[in-house]
């Protein structure tokens, strides 16, 4: 079988055994869940309900009027402790509900309904209600997805079945696991937007799930199972348009730019759910792994629960841990300690050790090049560096700052161990400021 | 369960292992090695010494020169130990000893710390330190070269006025510091001075011709196989292409080095060299431009990062190349079209663009933004009063 891919990109060691043939599992209900206002990106939720107010799991506690959103529900059937600001998985303060859980939660969402009958608009409906975002890890909300410009139509609907991070399984399971409910979702999107072409791409190290999931589409128009070249980053949105369509999505555009959509497996089938079930994304599979958890897993487990909890169903942790990461090794972020809670978007929690992470001290860059040949968007990750160590901004922006969707795969192969992505984001930052700056004047 | 803090990083925590700068040098250092043996065959332990004081001082440069400018030295990332090698691959193998000792410091020395260390050296430094020797009181130390197989040692302290002195019909004559005189090192013209000096149409040439016919034609220049297996006079590193090109492949096996560099330099050359049909393949064999193109122009510092870039600098070093041993009074121009081009990088990083992804028809040049301009001092003036 010829595997599709893209240029660029690099072969991390995988590491997915430890969990790829476990089953999910649902976790405990902590005693107490943290959920941050905001998980998405675009504008910002402002609470809905007051301290000392009852709540019901799935009823929506944030929300916004802002186009560019998506609300907040409760994932726990409780009282609201507190509204105040705690660090969110990057560190940074955000506003969050925290609610002391009752001991025992009801078991909602048990009644399927007939999803055929819908309209697009109400799809649409449903997707924002359900409080929706990309699951992948970008947390983009799905409503704005599913409502492309009038002028670009889309024809292609992929679903995103690389998981290239390594460690990860949680999407490989749902796979393995819902792929009739993820088929089901795939056709509502399609619906949606008016797609006639439906693709689930899955990177070839998954090849029980292509097989799977290629028996299951073989009845149904329109809709195919791609595999792809195991290369991180093949599930990266442009990659993988381009893997699977041969489109490249130009610079600084979105996909809708070639008329594709892409959403990720656990998007599509969430999809489903609120559709189906009416019920919101209050919970989420996650992959707990790593050389310095005990029992690794894939996890359900509710939003707002804190990483602590969701360590401790595993077994804890043994051996010298040096790094606890929320997300996936490339591109997840690295925790100072295990207060910070699950959110919509979080694909995977991981404790690594020091023989897994390299603490090698950065060293001066010697123009190999091996960066270049690395990045999936062709940038000049090492003139990015140099010029915004100079505090020129607009010349890293040259070089492709904002090009940058900050993969990581420059700082894998640096010889150097130069942290490329950190000056992206400066850059990124201080162009953003910059051209405020410049608006407003 | 260790409740402690953690370390914080930003993404990937991920790094490729075994991904060091140490691991590009030894790949080189690899490559190098087949011709480093054929060196020595074809010239004997004078190779060996050469390259061992080469890589001695370079080293021992490294380390007083970081030292002395308060860095800490960086011997492990075998930087110092390449530039050795490299260097003594530039040289004949009769220089003696203290000459090489010198241009090991220029090389490491100058062309490398004074400019900051690897990685903000501007020019390579075994060409650099060459090129300086060049144009040095040295330079008869470095241009003449023995005829294969003289297995003779030369005195680790020769004056230059006694090299200089004792040049007759061809033969120099090393004098060491102590007395002992080593008349019988024979040079011999190098493939290129041979063509550059119009002894290819001669059907004789005068003097003695050791090796016997089997590497030297009727004409009196190394036949295609002398070229190729390295038996002719040249520098140390220079002589074998054989050696060299599986040296090559080793390094694009490795991705150390990018193909593009070497493929434009020799393409430009032989475009250049067919046209005017000035004995291509001769004069693609002798010489350094195998060296060059796989060993020197690929210098990770020193030549340009990006595909367009790398194809300006590879065709550029090969035409200028061609221009030099054309139309230039030197015989051979590998190492200053290296040079030249490696002062281009600088420019040709900065304003040669390199289409992003999903981006078509991109121009070349890099409009990259004006500097802002040196801000004139304001005259004091009365700030207002709201």
């Amino acid at each position: 079988m010829e595997l599709k891919t893209f240029r660029g990109g690099i072969h991390p060691p995988y590491k997915k055994e430890a969990t790829a043939g476990k089953a999910t599992v649902k976790s405990s209900v902590p005693g107490e869940v943290v959920i941050p206002v905001q998980q998405h990106v675009g504008a910002p939720n402002t609470p809905t309900v007051k301290v000392g107010d009852r709540v019901e799991a799935g009823q929506k506690i944030g929300s916004s009027e802002a186009f560019i959103s998506a609300p907040v529900h409760s994932s726990v059937s409780g009282t609201v402790k507190a509204i105040e600001e705690r660090p969110n998985f990057t560190g940074a303060p955000t506003n969050s509900i925290v609610i002391t859980a009752d001991a025992s939660q009801p078991d909602k969402w048990a009644e399927k309904k007939d999803v055929s009958g819908l309209s697009p608009e109400q799809i649409r409906e449903v997707a924002k209600e359900a409080g929706l975002v990309g699951l992948g890890g970008a947390a983009f909300p799905t409503f704005v997805k599913l409502t492309p410009p009038k002028d670009k139509p889309i024809d292609t609907v992929i679903i995103n079945g690389c998981e290239c991070e390594p460690f990860l399984t949680c999407d490989h399971r749902l796979m393995m696991e819902r792929p009739d409910d993820l088929i089901a979702g795939l056709k509502l999107m399609m619906k949606v937007v008016g797609a006639q072409r439906g693709i689930i791409g899955v990177e070839a190290n998954k090849m029980d799930a292509i097989d799977l999931l290629t028996s299951k589409v073989s009845g149904e128009p329109g809709i195919e199972v791609v595999a792809l070249e195991v290369k991180y980053p093949e599930g990266a949105e442009k990659m993988l348009i381009e893997a699977v369509t041969g489109r490249r999505v130009p610079p600084q555009k979105l996909p809708s730019e070639v008329s594709v959509l892409v959403q990720n497996v656990g998007t599509a089938i969430a999809l489903y759910e609120a559709a189906a079930l009416g019920k919101p994304v209050v919970e989420r599979v996650l992959t707990v792994t790593g050389p310095c958890i005990k029992e690794p897993k894939n996890l359900v487990v509710k939003v707002g629960t804190p990483i602590s909890h969701v360590i401790e169903q595993c077994g804890g942790l043994v051996g010298t841990p040096v790094k606890i990461i929320m997300g996936g090794p490339m591109t997840g972020w690295a925790q100072k300690d295990l207060t910070a809670s699950v959110v919509k978007g979080t694909s995977g929690i991981l404790a690594l050790d020091a023989a897994t992470v390299d603490m090698n001290a950065e060293q001066r860059c010697v123009g190999c090049d091996q960066c270049l040949d690395a990045c999936p968007m062709f940038l000049t990750p090492n003139l990015i560096v140099k010029s915004a160590r100079l505090g020129k901004w607009e010349e890293a922006d040259k070089y492709g700052a904002r090009d940058c969707f900050e993969c990581g795969a420059c700082s894998y192969v640096c010889p150097s161990k130069i942290p490329h992505v950190a000056y992206v984001r400066k850059s990124k930052a201080e162009l953003a400021a910059a051209s405020e700056v410049k608006g407003g004047a | 369960m260790a409740a402690g803090r953690f370390t914080l990083a930003v993404s990937p925590h991920l790094h490729q292992k075994g991904q060091t700068i140490e691991r590009g040098m030894t790949d080189v250092l690899i490559a190098l090695t087949p011709a480093g043996i054929v060196a020595m065959i074809v010239f004997g332990m004078n190779a060996f010494y050469v390259m061992l004081v080469s890589v001695l001082t370079a080293c021992l440069t490294e380390v007083v020169m970081r030292w002395v400018l308060g860095r800490k030295h960086t011997l492990r990332d075998l930087s110092a130990v390449l530039t050795g090698v490299l260097f003594a691959f530039l040289l004949p193998a009769t220089t003696p000893l203290w000459v090489v000792a010198v241009g090991a410091f220029l090389a490491v020395g100058v062309a490398k710390e004074l400019f900051g260390g690897l990685g903000r050296n501007i020019f390579n430094p075994a060409l650099f330190a060459r090129v300086a020797l060049m144009v040095s009181p040295l330079w008869l130390y470095i241009t003449k070269f023995p005829r294969p197989f003289f297995y003779r040692t030369v005195g680790f302290f020769t004056p230059v006025s006694v090299a200089i002195n004792n040049e007759v019909a061809g033969r120099v004559v090393y004098r060491g510091l102590f007395g002992s005189v080593y008349p019988d090192v024979v040079t011999a013209a190098t493939p290129l001075s041979l063509l550059k000096s119009g002894k290819m149409l001669a059907t004789t040439i005068s003097g003695p011709t050791p090796v016997g016919s089997t590497w030297v034609t009727v004409a009196g220049r190394p036949t295609f196989w002398a070229q190729f297996l390295g038996v002719h006079s040249g520098s140390l590193g220079e002589v074998s292409v054989l050696a060299l090109a599986i040296g090559a492949c080793w390094l694009l096996y490795r991705r150390t080095i990018d193909w593009r560099i070497p493929a434009g330099i020799f393409g430009a050359f032989l475009l250049v060299t067919l046209v005017t049909w000035n004995y291509p393949v001769f004069s693609l064999l002798g010489g350094g431009l195998w060296l060059g193109a796989f060993f020197m122009a690929t210098d990770w510092v020193t030549s340009p990062m990006t595909r367009r870039g790398k194809w300006i600098y590879g065709v550029g070093i090969g035409l200028t190349i061609a221009l030099i041993r054309l139309w230039s009074p030197l015989p051979e121009g590998v190492a200053i079209a290296i040079l030249q081009w490696n002062v281009l990088t600088l420019l040709i990083d900065r304003y040669v663009a390199e289409p992003r992804f999903g981006e078509v028809g991109r121009s070349w040049l890099n409009r990259l933004p004006p500097y802002p301009k040196p801000g004139k001092a304001e005259p004091d003036k009365p700030v207002p009063a709201n």
